[in-house]
Order: structure tokens, then sequence, then C-alpha cells
């Protein structure tokens, strides 16, 4: 089994050598998690005197934003820092867990893995925007409901995924579920009463 | 993330323009942002190519089908065409990571993306990145080559380039010397000629089409995928077949190999030994010990022989039964 | 409100641990069946469901304020070198860096016992904590990050478990890697030569468990800020009161100046159990710029630093007679616990799940250069259940015995170390109920399906202890409207904390959950209540609940006995109102009752009762998975999780549910694709974000059946609930590759069970 033919020129101790000298000139900081906490006011009103290289116009929950960004603002980081929109999570900032999922012109994306600029010209909806006023929308009444959650951090992203789901797919299996929420991690393993909420949500939704 | 400027050229031929060494072509951004992330690039300029109209049609031509690069992984899933007549490339696209990946990456960014080899993603002065070393060559190796390595030992990730190449897909690319069609079989190079790249494009070319001819009309396709996980993971191993068959045997076909070289791979002989194999699963059986008869594994990836010809025969009995 | 001071015993993980307590001086009467109660027991909707639905749960992370300054930390990015100077010149001068702190600077302050300090000389892992940033915002952080100029002296490291005892490997602390004491640890019982000796059949095997990482969603993350000479701290912790204690030891201040609060928090599983070193770094560092710090680990630095299941290399011999009588298991085993001391103990599955008269077991811990393990979901028996289980499969095939028969053959009523009985052991019940579930009748002999996709059924039991102890304390306080409030100093990982708690007092007051606000994880507010560890929080706090609730009760009855001038034995309580017995309609409402009293707030604070010492205290359990195997591609895809357990009380069948399945879920991830690789070249680690980590995803997730047995355990407490968080886990892996092997016919020793791994075991056998 054991077959290290293309070693055979380099010996361990060259190869550690040489391996100290490599990670020495490509250490790679870690990435970012959250950038500054300036919160900004988003009324709905122009935003304006913010800091940035670049013009952004995009509507978020429905309120027209026009603010600048630098151009390596992710869209996560918008909504968080300058937003102050904090449902939305971030658990991995790699696109590869989901707490960040957010709906961009109804369809569901990582937004931490995407550019603020991005969404330029387009419509995003966070967690928030899912309430009707005060009310839970019925997929997150539905949660409640089913126990889709345990210690909420990926719930937000959960929900969206279930909403994006339901919007497309009005009537899904059980295995389409799984499909179509596999992109949303929950290592407290809530996954199968998160499943029996997005079925038991696209039930009330059909009445 | 360094910061850089977002360039937002209007169409093909202003973006095309905006190339350079400096810059990159941006679109999904799935696996650019990673690559940023981590700094194993530091491009100046992104050049948005998501304002170009009409990069994101797929449409029927006279002899097959024709995409623009720049549509979405989860469009290409969904499209009955390509679904109905050119299923590997479906089934391919939407194996793909997950529904919020597919939402966003593009079939070009998922032929020309990079590799996810944890030596050249990490902290690690690696050949690709300029370094001396291959550290997969004596490190952990499992998910690396098994074929056509050396001295850089990447598997190639795409999952839609193995469906493509066994589709006789062919791209169209722009760059400031003008239009080029390329057979997918000349688009990408082996490490042992640039380990640095894993394709022929220049910095400052994109790809803007797919073409695919309609294979032939009693014929099937499809794309098989091994991932340690039930959702994003990348091919541990993978195969797309087109097979021509009637009355119990295979006439012709064309198989293609995922996560087993630093290229989406095919083997001429395997293809030249389907016709006339009949369909019984011993005899699949049999075939698939032609598949990757001149591996040459490293230490922990010998497995990756058996897993794939295993689903060279589950994908063959999907097909034809 | 009568209590006397005892000693009372428990367990937390393997430690056996002796609390002097304050209890109730006498038992309280027990809680009726939940068949008789109103919210106990039931499917009640968690009480903080809608702010976590609706994104309004304010997590550590998410805390903010205006004048915050954020830090990152700069980590070693070698195994095992001496730092022989670092240069912030560069640094410093980046606009918006607020403060640097390094060994230079740093007080000198202890940290992994007297192993290492706050900022140490020499870095022992990837990873290892080498400077700290404040600065304006997180990217000014991270920027002044890579222009420290660090010169590193690289020393010869090991990062493999096996390597660091062989006497020519590199030595971390210049002596045996396997400290002495601290790094063996040896019982026996009975007389294992002879029990070998007298054994029909006699099995040896090795198994092999991976490192696995915590990997919560919601990172490690702290605030600290000084009010004066107050440090408050927002933590994203399990265990509020041991944080405040180890930072205000470590800055050398009062305990009682240092606030320690945690709201919700996104996932621990034993990760979030200490105080972080980032905790103390961030309040030095606050209290010098005068401003709150923040301070957020990336998901790299979460697989690196923030601790880990550390791996076991078992070799086990396992002896029966024929009859299926087990007659001896010896075990010896090794664990790599990172560069400072943890525990990775692995035998007590061994110890004490089944009846076996001779038992000897020696393991050892040993250092290596990578990050240190932590507690993680069933320490030790996670991986201890998944070897023991494995070996008496292939014990009970070598007797021609069925795997279950075999279990219940060895099955023991009696606790095999004290001798003493269980206060409650359902697991027969367990056996007989899961098996039914599964269709256990239907199982084939090994290896011997035909077809491409081979299905399988396994088993593994389960144990563990979860009775909780005293000291735990919950204050009740009842307003003058009748409503209440709890104050507990315990956590909610999202384990329904919050919602077990409003339950008791709803149930002891008979009034409405919504009028009933809990308040927990702030050290200032609260009286104490442990760590939530150990599947100790339900039982630990929930009697201290329900004791607090019974003296509100009784207060009110007082009250009303002297208003209503009527001895009490001739009031009920009902529905939050207090009637005479014989006259129904001369009646005082709580809220009546506190107002003639005239105190504004009646308060009481219940407290957790002594453990009994006359029985053993745990919890069972058994899974059976169903699997099917793609022999050609090495696809394991399990169809059915089966989770039958005794665990006393359900207090809430829906948290209760919720909680198993995220205990199997785990379960799979570990058995079939989780795993920390390193690259032992360079001792850095490769899987350092969450796809090359990779977990479960809900693709994989299978049908879940949970089973309770345990209707209440009334000699654990009088609530007779047990912890359920870890029973959940421990033999789902254990249970998955037994099926496997059912299905295949091969074994697979050694975790996690990927595709390669049956590809090539398959091979082999040809």
């Amino acid at each position: 089994m054991s077959k290290n033919s293309k070693s055979k020129n380099l010996s361990r101790r060259q190869f550690i050598t040489k391996a100290g000298t490599g990670a020495v000139g490509s250490y790679v900081l870690f990435p970012t998690i959250v950038k500054s906490n300036k919160s900004l006011n988003h009324s709905g009103e122009e935003i304006t005197n913010l800091k940035g290289d670049t013009d952004l116009s995009l509507n978020v929950n429905g309120k027209n934003i026009k603010t600048k960004v630098n151009a390596n603002t992710t869209l996560v980081e918008l909504l968080r820092d300058h937003l102050n929109l904090t449902g939305t999570k971030v658990a991995c900032n790699n696109g590869e867990c989901g707490s960040c999922s957010v709906l961009l012109d109804g369809k569901v994306v990582y937004s931490c893995h995407m550019l603020a600029l991005d969404a330029q010209g387009k419509s995003v909806t966070t967690v928030e925007g899912l309430m009707e006023g005060n009310n839970l929308s019925i997929v997150q009444e539905t949660f409640i409901e089913k126990d889709g959650l345990q210690c909420g951090f990926c719930t937000p992203g959960q929900v969206i995924a279930a909403t994006a789901l339901l919007n497309k797919n009005p009537n899904p299996t059980m295995d389409e579920v799984k499909e179509g929420m596999a992109g949303n991690l929950c290592r407290c393993g809530a996954y199968p009463k998160i499943i029996d909420s997005v079925l038991a949500a696209a039930e009330k939704l059909k009445s | 993330m360094r910061n850089f400027k977002y360039l937002q050229p209007e169409n093909l031929k202003e973006s095309v323009g905006a190339l350079s060494e400096k810059s990159i072509p941006y679109s999904g951004g799935t696996d650019i942002l990673g690559l940023l992330k981590n700094n194993i690039i530091s491009p100046t300029e992104l050049v948005n190519l998501k304002n170009i109209d009409d990069l994101d049609k797929i449409e029927q031509i006279s002899n097959g089908i024709k995409i623009g690069a720049l549509t979405k992984l989860a469009d290409i899933a969904e499209n009955d065409l390509v679904r109905n007549k050119f299923t590997a490339l479906a089934q391919a696209a939407e194996q793909v990571g997950t529904p919020q990946l597919r939402n966003v990456g593009t079939l070009g960014g998922n032929i020309a993306q990079r590799p996810r080899c944890w030596y050249y993603r990490g902290d690690f002065d690696c050949l690709k990145k300029g370094g001396d070393i291959c550290y997969a060559e004596i490190g952990q190796n499992k998910y690396h080559a098994i074929i056509g390595g050396g001295p850089c030992h990447i598997v190639h990730p795409s999952d839609t380039a193995v469906a493509l190449l066994a589709l006789n897909a062919k791209l169209t690319t722009l760059s400031p010397k003008g239009e080029k069609k390329i057979p997918l079989k000349d688009f990408f190079i082996l490490p042992e000629i640039d380990q640095t790249v894993e394709n022929i494009l220049s910095p400052d070319e994109i790809i803007t089409h797919i073409e695919i001819p309609f294979p032939s009309s009693n014929s099937k396709s499809g794309y098989i995928k091994s991932m340690e996980r039930g959702a994003w993971d990348f091919a541990v191993a993978s195969v797309a077949a087109v097979i021509d068959h009637n009355n119990g045997k295979i006439n012709s076909g064309k198989i293609t190999f995922g996560g087993v070289a630093p290229i989406p791979w095919h083997e001429e002989e395997l293809d030249n030994s389907l016709k006339g194999v009949s369909l019984s699963s011993e005899s699949l059986i049999q075939l698939s010990k032609y598949a990757l008869k001149k591996a040459d594994p490293l230490e922990h990836n010998e497995y990756k022989i058996n897993l794939t010809r295993g689903l060279l025969v589950e994908l063959l009995s999907n097909l034809v039964g | 409100m009568n209590r006397k001071i005892i000693k009372s015993k428990s367990y937390l993980y393997d430690e056996k641990i002796e609390s002097i307590a304050e209890v109730p001086e006498k038992e309280l009467e027990s809680l009726p069946l939940n068949k008789d109660l109103k919210f106990i027991g039931k499917a009640i909707p968690r009480v903080d469901g809608e702010e976590k639905v609706s994104g309004t749960a304010v997590f550590t992370f998410d805390k903010t304020f205006t004048n915050i300054a954020h830090a990152k930390t700069l980590r070693s990015p070698y195994p095992f070198a001496k730092i022989m100077s670092i240069d912030i010149s560069k640094a410093k001068k980046v606009n918006g860096v607020l403060k640097i702190i390094t060994n230079e600077n740093s007080p000198e302050i202890e940290w992994y016992g007297d192993y290492s300090k706050l900022f140490d000389q020499t870095v022992r892992y990837e990873g290892d904590e080498v400077a700290f940033i404040v600065a304006e915002t997180e990217d000014i952080a991270e920027k002044a990050l890579s222009l420290i100029e660090v010169n590193y002296k690289e020393l010869d490291f090991v990062t493999n478990t096996l390597e660091s005892i062989k006497d020519s490997s590199p030595k971390i602390y210049n002596k045996s890697n396997i400290p002495d004491p601290g790094g063996h640890a040896n019982y026996s019982r009975g007389n294992y030569e002879e029990g070998i000796k007298y054994s029909d059949v006699v099995i040896e095997r090795e198994y092999s468990t991976q490192v696995a990482i915590h990997n919560p969603l919601e990172p490690h993350c702290t605030i600290t800020k000084w009010e004066d000479d107050e440090l408050i701290i927002w933590d994203s912790t399990q265990a509020v009161f041991s944080v405040r204690d180890a930072i205000a030891s470590r800055l050398k201040i009062p305990a009682s100046k240092v606030r320690v609060i945690k709201e919700y928090m996104g996932g621990g599983f034993g990760a979030k159990l200490e105080a972080g070193k980032y905790s103390v770094m961030a309040a030095l560092a606050a209290r010098e710029i005068k401003r709150p710090v923040k301070v957020v680990l990336d998901r790299r630095e979460m697989n690196l630093a923030v601790g880990n299941r550390p791996d076991s290399q078992q070799k086990i011999t396992a002896g029966a007679k024929k009859d299926g009588t087990l007659m001896a298991l010896g075990l010896t085993s090794h664990g790599g616990m990172g560069a400072y001391p943890a525990g990775t103990y692995v035998h007590w599955p061994l110890r004490s799940l089944y009846k076996c008269d001779n038992i000897e077991s020696n393991e050892y811990r040993t250092f290596i250069n990578a990050g240190r393990a932590r507690p993680f979901r069933a320490p030790g028996h996670v991986q201890g259940t998944f070897a023991l289980e494995s070996i008496l499969d292939d014990l009970a095939e070598k007797i021609e015995m069925d795997p279950l028969e075999f279990r219940k053959k060895n099955f023991t009523s009696i606790d095999q170390d004290s001798k003493l009985p269980y206060t409650s052991k359902k697991l027969m019940e367990a056996y007989d109920a899961g098996a039914k579930a599964i269709n256990w009748n239907n199982r084939k002999p090994a290896g011997t399906i035909e077809g491409v996709i081979k299905r399988g059924l396994g088993l593994a039991s389960q144990i563990w202890w979860g009775g909780g102890s005293p000291p735990a304390y919950a204050t009740v306080k009842m307003n003058r409207d009748g409503s209440v409030q709890v104050l507990c100093g315990s956590q909610d990982l999202g384990t329904g904390t919050y919602t077990i708690i409003a339950q008791v007092t709803a149930e002891v007051l008979e009034i409405p959950i919504e009028s009933i606000n809990v308040l927990i994880g702030d050290t200032q507010a609260t009286p104490y209540a442990p760590s939530s560890g150990g599947s100790t929080t339900a039982p630990s706090i929930t009697p201290a609940v329900y004791d607090g609730s019974l003296q509100i009760k009784k207060k009110l009855i007082a009250g009303a006995s002297a208003i209503m001038e009527l001895p009490t034995d001739e009031l009920s309580y009902s529905q939050g109102k207090i009637s005479e017995k014989k006259n129904k309609d001369n009646f005082l409402t709580n809220s009546q009752i506190i107002r003639k009293i005239r105190e504004r707030v009646l308060v009481a604070t219940g407290a957790r009762n002594q453990n009994t010492d006359k029985y053993a205290i745990n919890t069972f359990g058994v899974q059976f998975a169903d699997v099917e195997v793609n022999t050609l591609t090495g696809k394991v895809t399990v169809n059915k999780i089966v989770a039958a357990h005794d665990i006393g009380r359900t207090l809430n069948r829906q948290t209760l549910e919720n909680q198993f399945h995220g205990g199997v879920m785990m379960g799979l991830g570990y058995a079939l694709m989780e795993e920390r690789i390193i690259d032992e070249y360079t001792g850095k680690v490769l899987t350092t974000n969450i796809h090359d980590y990779k977990m479960a995803t809900m693709k994989d997730t299978p049908d879940i059946d949970v089973i309770i047995v345990s209707e209440t355990d009334p000699l654990v407490s009088a609530v007779g609930v047990k912890g359920i968080g870890e029973p959940a886990m421990i033999p789902t892996p254990g249970a998955i590759a037994n099926a496997i092997y059912n299905a295949i016919g091969v074994r697979i020793n050694s975790l996690p069970i990927t595709p390669d791994k049956i590809i090539t075991a398959l091979n082999n056998r040809g």
C-alpha cells in the first residue's frame, strides 16, 4: 500500500528545512470576521458622508440605501457593521456554513462570500426583513412551533434558506428540503426538527 | 481582505481591455473571494463582468447548445434543455457546493477555478505559489492526484469541466487579440508544462461562451461524484460518461474523470474498449479495470483507483439500467 | 428556608467530585409523574424562540458599544519555536492601533497551571499566542499584525501521539512527553490474568480515533469593559462563574469586581468551559486604553487554538466464556493532549458499562505540538465506547451469539466499582424497545448480504453520569402583580435551559409561562449555578428552581393564613389563588397577598438537594443503526438511528428530542467524516476551515427515532431528571461502526470511517 516513489530524492530533513523557510515567507494572517462597528442609521433615507471608495445603491429590507463602501467590504459587513442588521451571522466567513444567508433578489446567497458591491442595484432581504411589521413570518413561527433550532446562531440563515426554498418550491418533499437546505450547517444538529419546520411551514403556507 | 479597485465595465470589449497582470476577472466570486481572503492572490483590480449583457444566456444553436460563461450553475442545473440533452452537465452543476454557491457561481468560473489543495490554499509556500516544494508529494495527499501529477499534485476541482469534456464542449474566449475557439480538451494544462496555472487562459483573456454539440440521439449522459459528506464537498473522485447503446451492448461512448488528475482526465484507450461491451454488471466491472491503468498513486491515495472504477460501474449501470 | 451544609459526591466528566454544599434540610416531595402535570414533559415551545428566529437575540458576537475597540491575536505559524525577539515598531505606527501586548510588556500571568504564561517565550503549537493588537477596527488590527516582526528559532517538534512517546522524539518540556505524575492512569479490579486464562475465547484489537474539533458556529468571543474598577465581561461561555473567578485571579482583583454576562451563545460543546487568554488580554488592554475591547476568533483560530477531542490509540484484549460471560477486559491507550495538560482518558465505558469482574487498564496521555484538548461532549466516552462496543461485537461473533443477547447476558444492575445499586437502570427496557423499532430480528450475520449495496444493523450501549449535584441555586422572585422572575447562574447553550426553568416554576406556582421571566448567565445578578457541562445542567438546577418555587408557594400560603386568619392546613393553593378548602369563594390571589404583606417582591432562593450515597447515579441507553454501504464506492448512508435511553424524567419532549438529534448528528459526523489533519512534516494543521474539516449537513441526516424508557428517577432529586446532552452522542459512532461491519463483513477500526478506508479494507480482503 504505502508508496513513496516521487519523494525518493528528498530526505525528510531537507524537506523540513525547506518547509520551514517556506512557512515564514507565506505566513498568512487569519482572515477578518467583523470589521468596524460604526453603527449608522438606516432609516431609509439616503445615507451620505460614508467613508469608502465606491458608490453603492441597493435596497435592504424594502429601504433604498445609497452609500459608499470600500471595494473589499463584504455584503455581510455592510449589513452588520454599517446598517446594524446583526440578525445575519458570520461563522466561517468563507461561504462554508450558511449562517450569513440572505436573499438577493429573492435567491439565497452567502453574504459573507460576496462583496457589498455585488449587490449593486439589487434587493437584499435579511432575517429582519422577513418580519411583517412586528409579526413573525409563517416560516419563523413554524421554526418556533416545531423547535427547528437550538443555540439559534445558524437560525436566521436557516430561516432565510427555508424561505427561499418555499418561495421556489411550495410543495417540497423531505429530500428536496434536505437538498435545498444543504448549504446551512447546524452544529447543534437540529436538522430533523428544521426539516419538520420547513415541511410544516409549507403546509401552512398552502392554507 | 486587502482592498482593490472594483472596475465595472459595461461591455465585453471594455472588460477585456481592463484586464492585465494586476487584475482579475470577477463574476460570481465564490472562488476568487476565498483566494483573496487567504492572500493567495493579491490583484490590485477586480474587473466585474456582471454588467455585461447576454453572457448569462442558455440558447439552442443549430448543432447544439451555447451557454454564456456567466450563466449561474443553478440555472444550468434547472434548464430543461440541459437536463434532457446534456444530462451530465446538469448533474455536475447540481452537485457543485450548495444552493447558495450555485445561485452565485458561474459556469465560466467553475471551469477556471483554482485548485482546492490544502497546501495551496493554506499557509505553505508551495510550488504552485512559486515555492520550491510540492508539500503534498510526501505529506497529506489523500485527496491528491493519482495520475498526471508532478511536480505539483493537485487535482482539478471542477465538476462541470469533467462533464463538459465528456460532452466534447468547446470554449470561446476573448482577449484584446481577439476571439478564440478552444476545444475543452486543449484548454487545461498539466503541471509538467506549467505548475503555476491550470489552463491556457492569459491574464487578459476571459471565457465568454461554452458550446456543446448535441450528442447522438440514442445516447445518454450522466455524472457521478464521490463526496465525504452529503453536500459541500469537492469530488474525491468523479466520472462523467456519454454512452450510446442498444440491444444490451454499448456502441460507443466517452468517459472522463474528475478528482484524479491535475486536469479533467480522459483516456482514449478506455473509450475504444467500450464498443461491444455488454451491459451486465460483470462486464461493466471488467470494463472498469481498464480505467486509470497508468495511475501512479501517492502514499495515501491508492484507494482512488478502485473508487473511480466503482463510480464508473455505478454510473454506467445507472445510464443503461 | 432551612438548610444544612453537607458533602455530596458526583462526577464531572471522569473526575469524582466531593462538593461541600448548602442543601435543603429536608428532602422535598417528588413531583408526580408527567401524565399528572401541566407544563413539565410537554412539548412547550422554547421561551427564547422568538428572539432566535427573528434575529433579535443579541449574541456576544453581535454586541457592541459606540467607542469599542477591536483586537486580534498574532499566533505562532510554527508548531514549536522559541521567540528570540519581537519588533512591534512598524505595527505601532499604523494609524488606528491603540495597544500592542507581547511577552515583552505583559504582566507575568501563569497559564495552563505553571506550564506556560499569558505570553510565553516558547510557542508549543501552531496557533500559540504571540502578540495581541487592539485597534480602532479589526481590519487595522489585522494589518498591524502582519507588520509585527518575530524572529523565531524553530525547534524539532512532534505532532503524532505514538511518535511522541518514543525516546528519540523531541521533548516539549525537556523531559518525557508523558508527564509524571499526571500522565498515566491505571485501573484494575479482580484478576485480569485469571479472567483471560479462564476465557474460552480471547481476542485482541487495536483502535484509533481521530482528533475532532468542536467548531460551534458562534466563534469564541468576548467583550471587556471597565467601569471604574469594575470589570464587565460579555463572554460566549458555558461557565460564567468559572470564567469570572479565573479572570479575577489572573488580574489579581476581587471576584466581586468582575461581572461575567452571557446572554445568548452560539454553541460550545465543551470548548467554552474555561476562560480564554483573549479575555484576559482584552481586559488588560481595555484598562489601559479606557475603552471596551472586543475579540472575536476567526474560524482558523477556532480550528487551531480552542480545544479538541484528543485522539486515542487503544489496544483492547477481551475474553469470554462460550456461554457469553464476559471474563476479562484489558486496555492500553495513548492520547495526545496537545502542548499543554488536558484530559484524554477513555477507559470508563470499559470499566462500567457491563458486568465484568476482571479489568486492567493503563492509559497514557502525552504532550504533542498541537492545540490543547478540551472537554468535548462526553470526553473519553465517545472514543472508549466505539472501541469497546466494536470488540464486543467481534467477541459475540466468535462465540456465535447475537450481539444484543451478548450485551443482555452481561447486564449489571449494580455499579461495578462501588457495588451500589443504580438509582434507576432501564437499559433492558431500552434494548427491547430499540430492537423492536429497528427490526433487529431482520439482522443477518455479518458479510452475508448480497449485492453492491449492502445493508447492515448495529448497536452500541451507553453509560454516563449526568445526575448533577449541589451546589446549585435559583432565586425565585414574585412581584406584586403575581409575575415571577427566576434568577439562576446557569447558561443556555441552545439546550433549552431558559425554557425548563420556566416550566418548573409554572408547574409549581400554576401560573402561565408568559408571566415568568428567566435571567441566567450573569454572575452579578444571580446565585451560583455550575458550569454547563457534563450533562449536569438540568439535573443540578431544576431541583433548585423547584425548591425556590415551593418556598414562594409556602410564603404565599403563610401570608394568606395570616390575612385570612385561618390555619395553613385549611387553605389550598390553585392557579395563583389561595382559597379556604371548605369555602372556595373565600380566596386571595397571589397579587392580593403580596400587596397585603407589603413586600413588593417575595424572594426565595432554592437549593439543589444532596446526592444519595446509597446508590450510583447514571444514565443509560442504547442506539441502533441501520446503514447502507456501497461496496464499489465506499459510500455509507445512515438510514436510521434508534436512540432508546433511560434519562429520568422528560422535562420538555421537544427540546429533549432536539438534543438527542443533535447528539446523534455529532456522533454520525465523528463516525464518518470529522477529522483534524496535521501535516507531519511541518506540524501545521491542514483542516483550518469548515469544508476541509467536514461536519454533517442536512443531507447526511438519517431518520432518528428517540425512545425514552424512563418516567422519572426520584432517587436523584424531587424533579427526577438526568442530563441528556452527552448520552445522546456516546453510542452513535459505535452503533454505526458495528452496522458497517454487519453490512460488509470487514472491520474498520479507525475513525472516521471514510470511503477510502472502506475501499481499502474491502480490497485487502480481496
